[in-house]
């Protein structure tokens, strides 16, 4: 039974470490939507632009 | 979505006549209805995001077909770091931009997609519930205007920044909510751990050192979820204390800290239950009422936010050096702006040059266009009609007249009683019954076994939490506004369900709530000396002729045109426009004149009548009479709404013929026409003082402060965003129909949570005997609680499932 003063303590250590990461999460902002992630999953593939002649420009010409 | 052969791919909308515009798909020609369709599609497929054509569940938004005067407006407002958003760590900001156009998840992702590749760029995140666009941007690697841009690329339109900060705290609030509900979460399930050890203890043995050590680590974890999660109880409870108006909070609030100080007692002096697995369970199933309460209550809108987006962002300044494009906020007394046609004012001032139409239905409800000349007031957020025209503004920004009705809707508001869903009275009685009963508790135990006599009456306080009581209203309001949502009701105050049970008066604006609010032709009459002509080619002719014109009235010719025949429209020459009067163009070789009787009518003909003239140089062809019509299903409405015993009332700031004229078809006796918003509000205010339960249904901005005044309040789809802030429930359907389905629903959820609230006031009663007599054990506790916790919600996601 003495475990019990091992495991435990170690329990409220990862808790802790879970509190943490779930404010982490929500003030980074992970939870504001939770909609259209869900739809990355399905829209996001390996469809890649083709290349476009202006590319650089474009990076150019937006910065100041 | 797809969308067929003959509407635009992109958007939807009707491919006009001699359009041949398209985008290739996959090698596929797809038709689009103009050039900025065009360029959006192209634009999207060159970036490789095809394939949000494929998942979108909602069509785009028209776009425009030039964006330069928008981006160049933009342009303007580079330098002003008020706008950049709120200052981050390492001169990065977080921008907040309202988005319209924003429809599905699939138009978030195509957001977040093109606009993450941006220099500059951070991370961008799109909440489609609100429409807001977040950007996390570096102001020294980018523009605003480009950010602009990349959004109105892809046919969306960012709003200027103005009323962020609200947004901002409100987000701050629901993140705020959300970390109370995690750690009350986590915290839970680690005290029901230990509690499960400390339960198998109790039955089966357990050292007393272990024992010590779980209730130890028990109150270690319960105490951070208490002092974190628990607070807003014990704030929310010493306000409504202090405001003399005890609410749930209160004995929410003394039976968490109660039941927590006597665990923490019994755990000092080595005996009896504890109660911390109970505690931190209170907190949870409470801190979850709340979050979905709260949810409910952002979706609806902020008035500030709706009085911005009333007024338009832009205006036109004419200055010493030409004409510059400026925010409207930055309109000072005395500038002098240009409004052109189709446009709303941006400020209150006088017309110093032109003559136009202006249409005020918006503020008055008055369905005919007025008529505005030089040195004559026009009020911000009206719309200009026919004439671009020079004002001078007199008022701007908070001293508008829309500002004013602004106010006059807040104290609307605040006048209405707040209603937390429990009778006010309850609360007290809980209170007092509960207290009553510990007491009693604690006085018959000293006489029987005085040892047993304080844990007999801390059970008791535990036994008697209103967990589910607490829970058993938000549930079902949430789950009811889910289901109104499916129907086409958006619901933005809970409460707004269980007042709609009780209504018996229903009190109906005119203009754009019965009727359709754009008029509509009722009546060809044709010369019969000209009786060449057909009615089809006479509305050809006049639709033609219209066609330049942003007047409701062609709006009216255009329609009947698409209806009847859609081939008949020949193209009109030298089209001049006559503010106030009408206009004259020539079609096919031949000059026509059509408008109101003295404009167009020969001499000798009857005036002062409200019908369009056709007139060509010989004599009068055709005679157009036009009225707005009702909405399809508002006979049937107002007729169920009879049916069910309703008091129906017609309040309208229209003329007193118009409202006659509706009136009578609708059969409704109790009328009043030319109804300024103050006199509404007095009215309806005398209804209610009579004893009457008033939903109101509207659609005006002259509305806003009667809908807040009423104990329901609807409007209907195309209402004004100020009237729309001030509503209970928003009708997102051209159905007036909807008005029955929301009663429905109304009488359902108050069945629900009449078994709900009878549910949990057995589980209550039941239990507290238990603790009375000492047998209330705290696995018991527990499992009673989560059980009638559990039951409470699934009772309400009943209202989800059932389809009508």
């Amino acid at each position: 039974m003495n475990m019990l003063y091992v495991l435990i303590p170690l329990a409220l250590m990862l808790l802790g470490v879970a509190v943490w990461a779930m404010i982490w999460a929500i003030r980074s902002g992970q939870f504001d939507d939770l909609e259209s992630h869900g739809w990355s999953v399905v829209l996001d593939d390996d469809q890649k632009p083709p290349p476009h002649p202006d590319d650089d420009e474009d990076g150019e010409e937006d910065t100041l | 979505m797809e969308t067929t052969e003959n509407t635009c791919f992109h958007c939807g909308e009707p491919i006009p006549d001699g359009i041949s515009l398209y985008v290739l798909r996959d090698g596929e020609q797809k038709p689009v209805c103009c050039s900025g369709c065009q360029a959006v599609a192209e634009l999207i497929f060159a970036s490789g995001l095809g394939r949000y054509y494929q998942f979108r569940q909602d069509l785009g938004r028209k776009a425009e077909e030039d964006l330069q005067n928008d981006i160049a407006a933009w342009r303007g407002c580079d330098d002003r770091e008020s706008l950049w958003g709120a200052e981050l760590a390492e001169g990065r900001r977080d921008l907040l931009l309202q988005t319209e156009g924003i429809r599905c998840a699939a138009c978030a992702w195509l957001i977040r997609s093109h606009m993450e590749n941006k220099p500059g760029v951070q991370s961008v995140q799109v909440d489609t519930a609100t429409g807001y666009t977040r950007i996390v941007w570096d102001p020294h690697k980018n523009r605003l205007s480009n950010l602009a841009e990349a959004l109105m690329e892809l046919g969306y339109k960012p709003h200027l920044p103005l009323a962020s900060a609200e947004e901002q705290g409100r987000q701050e609030e629901r993140r705020d909510s959300m970390k109370r509900l995690g750690v009350a979460g986590l915290g839970m399930m680690q005290v029901m751990m230990y509690a499960a050890g400390l339960y198998a203890g109790a039955a089966y043995g357990i050292g007393d050192a272990q024992r010590s050590f779980l209730e130890w680590v028990s109150l270690m974890v319960t105490l951070p979820v208490l002092l974190y999660s628990g607070r807003i109880f014990f704030s929310g409870a010493w306000r409504s204390i202090r405001a003399g108006r005890p609410g749930m909070d209160v004995p929410v609030a003394l039976a968490i800290s109660l039941a927590f100080i006597a665990s923490c007692f019994n755990f000092f002096r080595g005996q009896g239950e504890v109660w911390f697995d109970s505690v931190v369970m209170f907190i949870f199933f409470l801190s979850l009422g709340r979050h979905i309460e709260m949810m409910l209550r952002h979706r609806n809108l902020q008035a500030g936010t709706a009085l911005a987006r009333l007024l338009p962002e832009w205006a036109e300044r004419i200055t010493a050096a030409g004409r510059e494009t400026v925010p409207s906020s930055d309109l000072a007394d005395g500038d002098r702006v240009l409004v052109r046609v189709g446009e709303s004012f941006p400020a209150d001032g006088l017309i110093r040059d032109g003559v136009t139409d202006v249409d005020e239905a918006l503020l008055t409800g008055e369905s005919r266009a007025i008529v505005r000349r030089s040195g004559e007031a026009v009020i911000a957020g009206t719309i200009n009609l026919s004439q671009p025209v020079e004002v001078e503004v007199t008022a701007s920004g908070q001293e508008t007249t829309i500002s004013s009705l602004g106010r006059l809707l807040l104290l609307a508001q605040s006048r209405r009683p707040a209603s937390s869903g429990i009778p006010a009275w309850l609360v007290p009685v809980f209170i007092i019954a509960v207290l009553l009963i510990a007491g009693g508790t604690w006085a018959g135990w000293q006489l029987v076994d005085p040892d047993r006599a304080f844990s007999a009456m801390l059970s008791v306080l535990v036994a008697s939490c209103p967990c589910a009581l607490s829970l058993a209203l938000p549930v079902v309001y949430a789950a009811a506004s889910h289901r109104l949502l499916d129907e086409g009701i958006l619901l933005t105050r809970g409460e707004a369900l269980q007042a709609l049970t009780r209504i018996d008066s229903v009190v109906f604006d005119k203009t754009g709530t019965l009727t359709r609010g754009v008029p509509e032709i009722t009546r060809v009459e044709i010369n019969p000396a000209r009786s060449s002509f057909s009615a089809e080619q006479v509305i050809g002719i006049a639709a033609a002729i219209e066609a330049s014109s942003a007047h409701p009235i062609a709006r009216a010719f255009q329609q009947a045109v698409d209806e009847s025949a859609p081939r008949l429209l020949a193209r009109a020459e030298n089209v001049t426009v006559h503010p106030a009067c009408g206009l004259k163009g020539r079609v096919e070789g031949v000059q026509w004149k059509i408008g109101k009787a003295d404009f167009a009518a020969p001499a000798g003909q009857v005036t002062g009548d409200d019908s369009i003239w056709l007139v060509d140089s010989q004599s009068w062809v055709a005679r157009f009479e036009l009225q707005d019509s009702l909405r399809e299903d508002t006979q049937s409405t107002v007729a169920l709404l009879r049916q069910e015993g309703m008091a129906i009332t017609m309040l309208s700031g229209d003329s007193r013929e118009a409202v006659d004229r509706i009136a009578d078809r609708l059969e409704i006796e109790d009328r009043h026409a030319r109804q300024s918003p103050e006199m509404k509000l007095e009215k309806l205010e005398a209804m209610r003082q009579g004893g009457q339960h008033v939903l109101m249904i509207g659609d005006g901005v002259n509305d806003a402060p009667v809908l807040a005044a009423a104990d329901v309040s609807m409007t209907v789809k195309g209402g004004a965003e100020l009237a729309n802030s001030a509503a209970d429930m928003i009708l997102t359907s051209d159905s007036l129909g909807l008005v029955s389905k929301a009663i429905d629903t109304a009488r359902r959820t108050r069945q629900l949570v009449r078994q709900n609230l009878t549910w949990a006031v057995i589980y209550n009663a039941s239990v507290v005997p238990l603790a009375i007599f000492g047998m209330l054990k705290p696995w018991m506790a527990a499992l009673g609680m989560s059980l009638s916790s559990l039951l409470v919600v699934a009772n309400a996601s009943r209202l989800v499932r059932r389809k009508p």
